[in-house]
């Protein structure tokens, strides 16, 4: 529906991603370099599953519980791939301390440990939203538009941006919570995860009745909400017990 | 915060370089994307070039014989290649690095002023851009004399010199991917193959020319791009304006297209230096219905560390005044900048291989940009790890093919079959 249209769709999705990398991101580049690097992971755990899965597709079934399982699946194994993330971050957090204690500068702060994390998060979400959502929008550029059956309310550019931004979200800040469990260790902070994380992929399923959408997307954005809250609550917490230990 | 300024910590500046070199990079694969979507015409015209000397394809062969056509144009090419830089590397034996130097400039004249110009013809056909013969003429004429003298003239502007080498890059990464899809596949492959070979292996041309050149102490005449150097927070103002100074003199060689080729002994306190670089490829065009002109340019297709940043370094105080005596005593090495350098073939393939990728579909564009991305980090890492020229297209280039071909046969189908069900995770 012309380039304006397909540019909205575009910013739809990648908007916020954008306005955070703009303001935090470009100004140190080594959280450019951890963007990069994190959409990778995402993008190699993606090719993986698709690769497991090449056999059985396409799915030419009208239930749900295949695609329950294919959903199921992905999210565990790219769970899995967090605690591998954590666990080549921790190396690297050794290693800058060990470099920053050389040149005779500060070790990092716990604000720098999180713009990590938001940075790996945000890699995350932006490979998310690039796959899913961009990748699927060049016919959106052109002079027509595309409905689903199941949701003929919007077209379908417009859903899967509205549902791209809320995994991108839920991406972004719960890179930042389970970082921040692993590093304290505490249990709810990093079962949290991935429970929002398989919620949210099963929430999506509900799309797959007739007039799911129109349920399943205000789901979505409360999983969205929750994600949010839950994470300003804890950096809020955290920060000032830092602070007040500091002092 | 009670503090009313925090101390800078090293994530304020680490992996400065390595940004500064991906910018351009991805900046030039970014507009060659753009260039092959708007310009993309179902009828590619039927170029007789030395890349498709051997075989022309077309759709309706088998893939048997679309495989052996596109194996036997890459060898042709390659072997091309290897005659013309082993005649480089006689001719730099020779001393005649006038010759080399004009040559450079010649090229850089005809890609920026005939491929450019069809580009250009090609774009306001497309828009139906209203401008007259003679306009264009006098635009396009300053535009690549402009371009020759960034080339040459060591006290241009150094954000110039970097926009006309990426733009030279845009240029003939484009007029590549006009070639047909398998030979394009096999030519990436067999000059990813033919670097690793050329750089590494003791009989290799670049290795050869490299070593030349650091024994005479002599910069190799190439087309370079050269990352700014990155000035660290501690140098106090009245050494970094001499550093600077003197780094835009030593600027001045490498920016006129050679390269620096700093002697690892030189200067252990001021920081490591890596051996030389330059490494030159041929770049083949010709035109429509003429017979292939041979029209080889003076690429570099390396990755050049110039020096160490500020890692090694003591202690941040005396590192101004380190880099200071570092330049009066020894005339070479850097001071506390360091500066990345990457030649301009390795530009052309990277772009040449995201355009072919754009030419199928975006979501290969995106999966070949992570990976090239990725291999160039890696190659970095290893050049930071090793301390010697180290060829940068094997790397990025096998890890783009293979997603490539993974995001095409495997990725597709999973990711469409999820979003067109709105499923996603």
């Amino acid at each position: 529906m012309t380039v304006a249209a397909g540019l909205g769709y575009a910013l739809l999705a990648l908007g916020p991603s954008l306005s955070l990398f703009v303001s935090v991101i470009s100004k140190k580049p080594f959280l450019i370099l951890t963007v990069l690097s994190s959409t990778l992971l995402w993008l190699m755990s993606l090719i993986a599953l698709s690769g497991a899965w090449r056999a059985f597709l396409p799915l030419k079934t009208t239930r749900w519980w295949p695609y329950a399982i294919l959903v199921i699946t992905s999210v565990v194994f790219q769970e899995g791939l967090r605690v591998l993330f954590w666990k080549v971050y921790k190396k690297l957090e050794d290693i800058l301390d060990s470099f920053a204690d050389r040149v005779s500068k500060p070790r990092l702060f716990l604000t720098d440990k999180m713009q990590i994390a938001l940075a790996g998060g945000l890699g995350h979400g932006v490979a998310h939203a690039v796959f899913f959502c961009l990748s699927l929008l060049t016919p959106a550029f052109g002079p027509a538009t595309f409905y689903v059956d199941r949701c003929p309310q919007m077209p379908f550019f417009l859903i899967s941006a509205i549902i791209s931004l809320g995994f991108v979200t839920i991406h972004t800040f719960s890179m930042v919570i389970a970082f921040n469990g692993f590093a304290e260790g505490k249990r709810m902070h990093q079962v949290f995860v991935p429970g929002v994380h398989l919620a949210a992929a099963l929430v999506t399923l509900i799309n797959l009745s007739s007039g799911g959408c129109m349920v399943g997307i205000p789901i979505l954005y409360f999983l969205v909400a929750l994600t949010l809250i839950y994470c300003g609550n804890m950096v809020w917490k955290r920060l000032t017990e830092d602070r007040s230990r500091r002092h | 915060m009670a503090q009313n300024r925090k101390p800078t910590t090293i994530l304020d500046s680490l992996g400065e370089e390595i940004v500064r070199i991906i910018a351009p990079v991805s900046t030039c694969m970014f507009l060659v994307v753009l260039l092959v979507t708007v310009l993309n015409t179902d009828s590619s015209p039927n170029i007789t070039t030395i890349a498709s000397i051997a075989y022309n394809e077309t759709s309706s062969d088998s893939i048997w014989d679309k495989l052996k056509g596109a194996l036997l144009n890459s060898l042709a090419f390659v072997a091309v290649i290897t005659v013309t830089t082993f005649i480089l590397v006689l001719l730099f034996y020779f001393r005649c690095t006038k010759f080399l130097k004009f040559y450079m400039g010649f090229s850089a004249l005809v890609v920026l002023g005939f491929m450019g110009g069809e580009i250009a013809l090609f774009l306001i056909r497309v828009f139906s851009f209203p401008i007259d013969c003679v306009t264009f003429v006098v635009i396009l004429l300053n535009f690549a004399v402009v371009g020759v003298l960034a080339v040459f003239l060591p006290k241009m502007p150094i954000l110039v010199t970097q926009g006309y080498m990426v733009v030279i890059g845009i240029l003939v990464a484009y007029w590549f991917t006009v070639l047909p899809e398998w030979t394009t596949w096999a030519l990436l492959v067999a000059l990813a193959l033919y670097d690793l070979a050329a750089v590494l292996l003791p009989g290799g041309p670049l290795r050869l020319l490299v070593e030349l050149a650091m024994s005479r102490d002599e910069e190799i005449p190439a087309l370079v791009y050269e990352a700014r150097p990155v000035n660290y927070h501690e140098v106090d103002p009245r050494t970094a304006n001499v550093a600077r100074t003197l780094w835009r003199g030593r600027n001045s060689g490498s920016s006129s297209g050679s390269v620096e080729i700093l002697d690892s002994n030189s200067s252990p306190e001021v920081g490591l230096s890596d051996g030389g670089e330059g490494r030159e490829t041929r770049v083949v065009v010709a035109r429509e219905n003429q017979n292939s002109e041979v029209l080889p340019e003076l690429l570099a297709p390396f990755v050049n560390r110039e020096l160490e940043g500020s890692g090694t370094q003591v202690d941040g105080g005396r590192e101004g005044n380190a880099s200071m005596d570092g330049w009066a005593i020894e005339g070479i090495g850097l001071g506390s900048s360091g500066a990345i350098k990457l030649g301009l073939g390795d530009f052309i393939f990277y772009s040449v291989l995201v355009g072919r990728a754009a030419m199928y579909d975006f979501m290969t564009v995106y999966a070949c940009y992570l990976a090239i991305i990725a291999g160039l980090g890696i190659t970095l890492m290893l050049l930071a790890f090793y301390r010697k020229a180290l060829p940068a297209l094997p790397v990025s280039i096998l890890l783009g093919v293979l997603f490539y071909f993974s995001t095409r046969f495997l990725l597709e189908t999973f990711v469409v079959q999820c979003s067109v069900n709105l499923i996603m995770f």
